[in-house]
């Protein structure tokens, strides 16, 4: 039992929260939260040897499950979650909940138990884990956040049913085999797999419980929930359809829709949740991409994207623990009040725009780089595109309209220590996997491929990239000098769950009015047809109707003679 | 192995004699017992007894054999054979344990139901009925199927007609029962005497191989097969000779109600099954076009109507009951398909809906033992009042339906594999089709339990008032049973799969 | 939520401004804003000409790479994206009521201070 439980790094991690359910003293809940995590890291490091895939199997009715498979593609996912673990732990420790602490212990725990899962069944288990675990942190955000979470639940249980109906076709066209391995879409269930790991991912039009359900979870909630659910996502697509032509495309247009709703949005949580997924657009391409180049840039962006995401999302959760609101036409000047978390956000915001000496400018552009070599030039155009869309939403609308722009006259206090420190580290990690002297090399070094060799620092990629944010930059102050650049506007943005939240919803109330008003206006057809049917199954099978007549012990025996008089005449049929 | 290894042989080689001549003898003398609590402790005594020995007899099949025991040594066809095999074992410890549970939940429900001098003959009367089940279960002689039939039938029909202090109905009920009952074991007995007339013999194998020596027999064997199935399949509530059975379960104290449904009706299937497969063959053309046509047929028509039935009814226990007739389809389903899947997910079912079904009455019998509760419209709020029984009651619910990770669920899915590896798509629907009904009267009940408030009784809401421990006890352990099972079916799969083995393999 | 909002009409630079940001107060001054557009002039004026220095790898080039291209894609990818705003606001912007949901407070407690008026 002990060594099974030992043998997931996840497991500790969501018997830690199981633990903190149960424990009522808020300090050692805490301790926890941060311990756990550490612990998960340090069993990381000891289970990995070298590229040899360490394997943990046990059979439970006759099914083998794979509990525990690392090779250097897990190990970074692994890391990188119990990182973002520690951080969200340090950006939580003012938050008496004991609620919170669990559940976004067990909801990482899940995450990283299902890293590290190496059949499907294991991978549902968790991945079903970590939704129902993560709709408690949807939940504390209050009163609109109930129906959200709600939907976000619906969308990820239909997300692991898909997986599991894939996953059971697939093993059975395949012998039964559980593993979790390359797919294809070429193979049974895998267009089920692609649809489970899409809804997950936020593919386009599958992307809406993001937008819906991160804004209005809790100010902690929002940070611990950015972090984990898109990136397993990530990593199962990554095991099972890299190099799939169609995730290029998928992901070339998830970089750049989310730009155009972004712009219009005026709450800035859901500005960062467009921007989550254009980040996602970006990885899901190099996935598409398929080459050792492609996949070592979507490890590396994906732990920079954790960091740097995780930091905006943190500014942003300072400014509304503070101010009350994280809506852009509220907010203004707040520099003046909270300068330490102004510089905390704008080295996230320079992260994500890829500014040379930041995260992405080493990550990003390795996936850019990949396109490029695979001269897919539609697509390497479209990520451009977003790369300047970016540096709107998040690299100059985020904090321009946060802590600059016009005062609101809001003077409030800066954020508490412990969200400073959780950022503070954030940024320095920040920095420190862009450092040209030592620090993109560890983060290269942790890579899945390390025949590739890529140089992020050459002279005409910063140059160039530098022309672009530079010009970016042009561009907004000109806008703005020409007052063309529009005002933060108070509106609900309609996006693609507008099918179901209202077509859907009006559809059914539709439905529901016009059959109201059609039981009044025919009720004569109606009850001709419904009625009697209605009433002769009643008639038929009630207590009082005719199948139910007590006392037929005289029925009952002349049927009982009937059924013999059958069976004869069956029998003397079949002699026949 | 090592339990096996801790009985002393004598148990395990008797097994067979004790589990019916205990409870026989003892019956006979708990009737004259001067106090109810004294009937009850020996009751106890002896159902643990069985329990235990029916264990041993189970792992003993399981590890080494079947075995035929012959009672006072006198060797068969001659003397009477009791068999002992892997078709049996899992049902006689079904019986005894379903026994045993019922004794325990009896302590305060009999108490509750049952007039006070009629406490110790209502044991009395217990035990006997137990000991007839395990006799019709065990024996390998015909003739003493249907006095061990007798004996279980007359006991029964005291034990429903007992609920009268309850509700008044239940001397109809149970005179309704007599009368078909006696019919049913008419049929059988005359079906037993044309094949004697047939074959010169009373003991079962023998039977089974004089018939297949004569390939099936004359028109004479004809007709007994007509006979045995047809009174066999009014004890066991086939569709439409079920009309005893709603009357009977739903006015019979709460013990016998969960007692016959758990334990009745599936020895009666039991010997259906053995009688078809054992004593008559598949191979002969009469009886396999019985089974696939008219069993097949009785039994989706049992699963469809059952539980239409069911949804229109206003009492809880007749909807329960009409339920178990469309339960007792399923099984029917199962062997009706005559292939080895089938006849195990069959005889899977009829372990699990055993399990299912005592749970929920055990429930049923709670809400009256403490709110006076049978209709369905009186369910609203017992979610709030009754939170522990309605918890097991939703468990067994959710199994009836056959939700995953329920016992209902290794079951129907079982049932639906092998309808499909037969070829029976259709029969597939049915089952999807029926457990959609399921879901209707079994949400009814649940909707009313956990979204409607609890009535007020001048004003005041009415206070909760869980069930006692020895209600509860029984109810969760069956419930968990049956999630348990739903869980990791391995055992009970593997006990379903032996059975089947025994049908198809044939002969003792 | 929101605790110690303050909302001051008159004076901005008193003790409710924190010490670390006393010193960066100009950042709001109407002239830096006025003047901001000069950092992005300078740094394309730098990194276009650098382009020449730096040129792009024949090997690996895509058919629109040229010594200023980037600045021309971030230019006008920027400039569409804002321009687009309008357009799509126009189209896709419901009350924010819209759904049913509970909506924070439509009115700020005080009126909002333009920073330039101040000097």
């Amino acid at each position: 039992m002990i060594d099974i439980l030992l043998s997931n790094p996840g497991f500790i991690i969501i018997l830690a929260g199981m633990l903190c359910a149960l424990i009522p003293i808020s300090e050692i809940r805490k301790f926890l939260v941060g311990a756990a995590p550490i612990a998960a890291a340090y069993m990381i490091f000891t289970a990995f040897k070298d590229a040899e895939a360490a394997r943990t199997v046990i059979s439970v009715g006759g099914q083998d499950m794979t509990l525990m498979r690392i090779d250097r593609l897990s190990m970074l996912w692994g890391y990188v979650f119990c990182l973002a673990g520690v951080l969200n732990a340090i950006y939580g420790l003012h938050e008496k909940c004991k609620l919170t602490d669990s559940s976004a212990l067990i909801y990482m725990g899940a995450a990283v138990a299902g890293v590290f899962a190496g059949d499907f069944l294991t991978l549902f288990i968790f991945w079903e884990l970590a939704a129902l675990s993560s709709v408690m942190l949807v939940w504390k955000g209050g009163e609109n956040a109930f129906p959200a979470g709600i939907r976000y639940l619906a969308i990820h249980v239909l997300s692991g049913v898909l997986l599991l109906a894939g996953a059971v076709m697939f093993a059975r066209a395949n012998g039964g085999d559980f593993t979790i391995q390359h797919v294809g879409l070429e193979n049974k269930g895998g267009l089920l797999l692609l649809l489970a790991m899409g809804i997950k991912c936020g593919f386009p039009f599958l992307h809406n419980w993001i937008q819906d359900a991160y804004p209005k979870a809790s100010i902690t909630g929002t940070v611990i929930l950015s972090a984990f659910t898109t990136k397993l996502a990530l990593y199962a697509l990554a095991r099972c359809f890299a190099g799939e032509d169609i995730l290029i495309y998928i992901g070339a247009i998830m970089t750049c829709f989310p730009v155009f709703f972004a712009v219009i949005e005026n709450d800035l949580r859901r500005v960062l949740s467009y921007s989550l997924n254009n980040q996602l657009g970006f990885m899901v391409c190099g996935i598409g991409l398929g080459t050792q180049l492609a996949m070592n840039g979507v490890a590396a962006h994906l732990a920079a994207d954790v960091i740097f995401k995780g930091l905006l999302f943190m500014s942003m959760g300072a400014v509304m623990l503070r101010t009350g609101t994280a809506k852009a036409s509220e907010l203004g000047g707040l520099f003046r009040s909270m300068p330490l978390t102004t510089v905390f956000c704008l080295i996230g915001a320079g992260s994500i725009a890829a500014f040379p000496l930041l995260s992405a400018f080493v990550t990003k552009s390795m996936i850019i780089t990949a396109a490029l070599y695979e001269h897919e030039w539609i697509v390497l155009a479209m990520l451009l595109f977003a790369s300047a869309g970016v540096m709107e939403h998040s690299g100059i609308k985020v904090p321009y309209f946060t802590f600059f722009s016009h005062d609101s006259g809001k003077r409030v206090k800066e954020a508490p220590w412990n969200m400073l420190v959780a950022m503070g580290l954030a940024s320095l990690l920040c920095i420190f996997f862009a450092f040209p002297w030592g620090g993109y090399q560890f983060l290269y070094s942790l890579l899945p491929y390390q025949d590739v060799h890529y140089e992020p620092y050459t002279g005409n990629h910063v140059v160039t990239q530098l022309q672009l944010l530079f010009a970016a930059m042009l561009a907004f102050a000109a806008l703005k000098k020409w007052k063309v650049y529009p005002d933060e506007r108070r509106a609900e943005i309609l996006d693609f769950d507008w099918t179901y939240r209202r077509l859907g919803k009006n559809i059914v109330l539709w439905i529901d009015a016009m059959w109201t008003r059609l039981s009044a206006n025919m009720s004569v057809i109606r009850g001709r047809f419904f009625d009697s049917a209605g009433k002769k199954l009643y008639n038929f099978f009630s207590p009082a109707g005719a199948m139910s007549a007590s006392a037929p012990s005289g029925l009952s025996a002349v049927l009982t003679g009937g059924m013999l008089v059958v069976l004869f005449a069956v029998i003397y049929l079949s002699r026949l | 192995m090592d339990l096996l290894s801790s009985y002393p042989s004598w148990l395990i080689t008797h097994g067979a004699a004790l589990l019916i001549i205990l409870p026989l003898l003892v019956g006979a003398i708990t009737s004259v017992l001067p106090r109810e609590r004294l009937a009850w402790i020996v009751t106890l005594i002896v159902t643990l007894i069985c329990v235990v020995t029916s264990l041993g007899v189970l792992l003993d099949v399981y590890f080494n054999d079947a075995q035929l025991y012959k009672m006072g040594g006198w060797d068969p066809p001659h003397g009477i054979s009791y068999i002992i095999d892997g078709l049996n074992t899992p049902l006689i410890f079904l019986i005894c344990a379903m026994a045993l549970l019922c004794t325990i939940y009896g302590l305060p429900s009999v108490a509750a139901e049952v007039e006070p001098k009629k406490r110790a003959p209502f044991y009395a009367a217990f035990l006997i009925g137990v000991a007839g089940l395990l006799g019709m279960v065990v024996t390998g002689d015909a003739f003493n199927v249907f006095v061990f039939l007798e004996v279980s039938s007359i006991s029964t029909y005291v034990l429903v007609a007992m609920g009268a202090s309850r509700d008044r109905r239940a001397l109809k009920a149970a005179y309704n029962y007599l009368i078909l009952g006696s019919i049913g074991a008419t049929f059988f007995v005359i079906g037993l005497g044309f094949l004697y007339m047939e074959t010169g013999t009373l003991n079962m194998a023998d039977i089974g191989n004089i018939l297949r020596d004569l390939d099936g027999g004359s028109r004479v064997s004809l007709v007994a097969f007509g006979f045995i199935v047809v009174g066999l399949g009014l004890k066991l509530a086939m569709f439409p000779l079920h009309m005893w059975l709603p009357g009977a379960y739903a006015h019979a104290p709460s013990f016998v109600t969960v007692f016959l449904a758990s334990t009745a009706t599936k020895a009666a299937l039991y010997l259906l099954l053995r009688f078809i497969f054992m004593v008559f063959d598949p191979s002969f053309e009469y009886v396999i076009t019985v089974v696939t046509y008219v069993l097949t047929a009785l039994g989706c028509i049992a699963m469809l109507f059952g539980s239409l039935q069911a949804i229109f009814q206003t009492d809880a226990r007749r909807t329960l009951a009409f339920s178990s007739i469309a339960q007792v389809g399923y099984m029917l389903l199962g062997v009706g398909m005559a292939t080895g899947l089938g006849l195990a997910a069959g005889y899977l079912h009829l372990l699990n809906h055993a399990v299912i079904k005592a749970a929920l009455f055990f429930a049923l019998g709670a809400f009256w033992y403490r709110y006076g509760i049978t209709r369905i419209d009186d369910f609203a709020g017992l979610g709030k009042m009754m939170p522990w029984t309605m918890g097991a009651f939703t468990l067994g619910g959710l199994s009836l339906i056959g939700v995953p990770f329920t016992a209902g669920f290794t079951s129907k899915l079982n049932l639906v594999e092998a309808a499909l590896q037969r070829g029976w798509a259709w029969a597939a629907i049915v089952i999807v089709v029926a457990s959609i009904l399921a879901i209707i009267y079994i949400g009814r009940m649940l909707m009313a339990a956990y979204f409607q408030s609890p009535p007020e009784i001048d004003g005041e809401v009415v206070a909760k008032n869980e069930a006692p421990l020895m209600m509860l006890i029984p109810m969760w352990l069956l419930a968990l049973l049956s999630i348990a099972i739903g869980v990791n079916a391995d055992l009970v799969v593997e006990a379903a799969q032996g059975a089947a083995d025994v049908l198809i393999g044939g002969g003792v | 939520m929101a605790d110690d909002v303050t909302t001051d009409t008159h004076n901005q630079s008193d003790d409710l401004t924190h010490p670390l940001a006393r010193k960066f107060l100009w950042l709001a001054d109407e002239k830096v804003i006025q003047n901001f557009i000069w950092l992005p002039i300078i740094g394309l004026a730098v990194t276009i000409p650098l382009a020449f220095v730096y040129p792009f790898d024949e090997g690996h080039k895509a058919p629109w790479d040229f010594f200023a291209s980037w600045a021309i894609i971030g230019f006008v990818a920027y400039s569409f994206v804002v321009l687009s705003a309008e357009p799509l606001f126009r189209l896709l912007s419901r009350k924010e009521n819209y759904y049913g949901e509970e909506v924070e407070p439509e009115v700020i407690v005080a009126p909002k201070v333009e920073v330039h008026h101040h000097d």
